[in-house]
């Protein structure tokens, strides 16, 4: 039995979407590393809040990767 | 023995809009301007050097990004169906590409704002009592710092125009040093005009031998 079209399609679609959003994960492990760097450059009390914001947002691509891996 | 004379506390001033000393000593992460800062410190600071002056650029640079913000964030809501509508699609997105692409959309949105921030929030220029430090985060991995003593300063000015610059008061301040070091702009901080007389002050003294 062979797969039909658009099933093909769409897990071609998946595929291309998880590798996009893996991307995306690297992208914001880097803004988390650069922001670590830069709180070295400077040290400045209002640092926590900006790491936590920084790990929020790879927190959150992280998500969305799980996610698609799941329900796509 | 009854007290005769009681030094006042040493509280910490408020910004006042023309004394140059009276600016309050602590930072948030939208400081764009504080002298004498109590609660930062940099990395390649010596143990007898002071930060005079900590810049960043003028928080209005950040109101453009946060206006596309807003708009990227009702996209979803409003562009994306009347997209869908106008193009006429014969295929169906299935829900599940419907929700995990919106919430990345809101995490996109959320990292370009993020990143923008970080951009302006690391680009900083510190004035110590011995010297000028410019650090530019350039993009993610790219990092800049450059720095010059206070005594290669030969020459500060500034640069002022539009409308909007006018009304928030902010500027370019130009500073020219020895010839083999390069020159240093500090684009679009607050109050160029005081930054420009903190840093002539901190040359004149050095040059007249003083220890600021």
């Amino acid at each position: 039995m062979t797969p039909d079209v658009d099933t093909i399609v769409w897990l071609g679609m998946k595929l291309m979407m998880l590798v996009g959003l893996g991307i995306y994960i690297v992208f914001a492990f880097i803004i988390v590393r650069q922001e670590q760097l830069m709180s070295k450059t400077l040290e400045a009390a209002s640092e926590r809040i900006i790491s936590i914001l920084t790990w929020l947002h790879l927190g959150a691509a992280v998500v969305v990767f799980m996610l698609a891996l799941l329900i796509l | 023995m009854p007290v005769l004379f009681e030094a006042p506390s040493q509280a910490p001033k408020k910004t006042s809009k023309k004394g140059r000393q009276a600016v309050y000593p602590f930072s948030t992460p939208f400081t764009a301007y504080v002298m004498n800062p109590k609660d930062i410190r940099f990395e390649t600071q010596g143990t007898d050097e002071e930060v005079i002056l900590f810049l960043r650029q003028h928080i209005i640079v950040l109101i453009p990004p946060f206006i596309l913000g807003i708009i990227f964030f009702f996209m979803p809501f409003i562009l994306f169906p009347m997209l869908v509508r106008f193009l006429q699609s014969p295929i169906e997105i299935p829900s599940g590409y419907v929700v995990v692409g919106t919430i990345f959309w809101y995490v996109a949105t959320f990292g370009y704002l993020l990143t923008t921030f970080l951009h302006w929030h690391f680009n900083i220029f510190i004035v110590t009592n011995h010297r000028i430090i410019d650090i530019d985060f350039l993009f993610l991995l790219y990092r800049k710092f450059a720095e010059a003593k206070i005594e290669k300063i030969q020459d500060i000015s500034f640069r002022t125009g539009g409308i909007m610059a006018t009304v928030f008061d902010y500027g370019d301040v130009l500073i020219q040093t020895a010839s083999e070091l390069p020159n240093f702009v500090f684009e679009k901080v607050p109050r160029p005009s005081e930054v420009v007389h903190v840093i002539s002050d901190l040359t004149e003294n050095r040059k007249k031998g003083r220890n600021v």
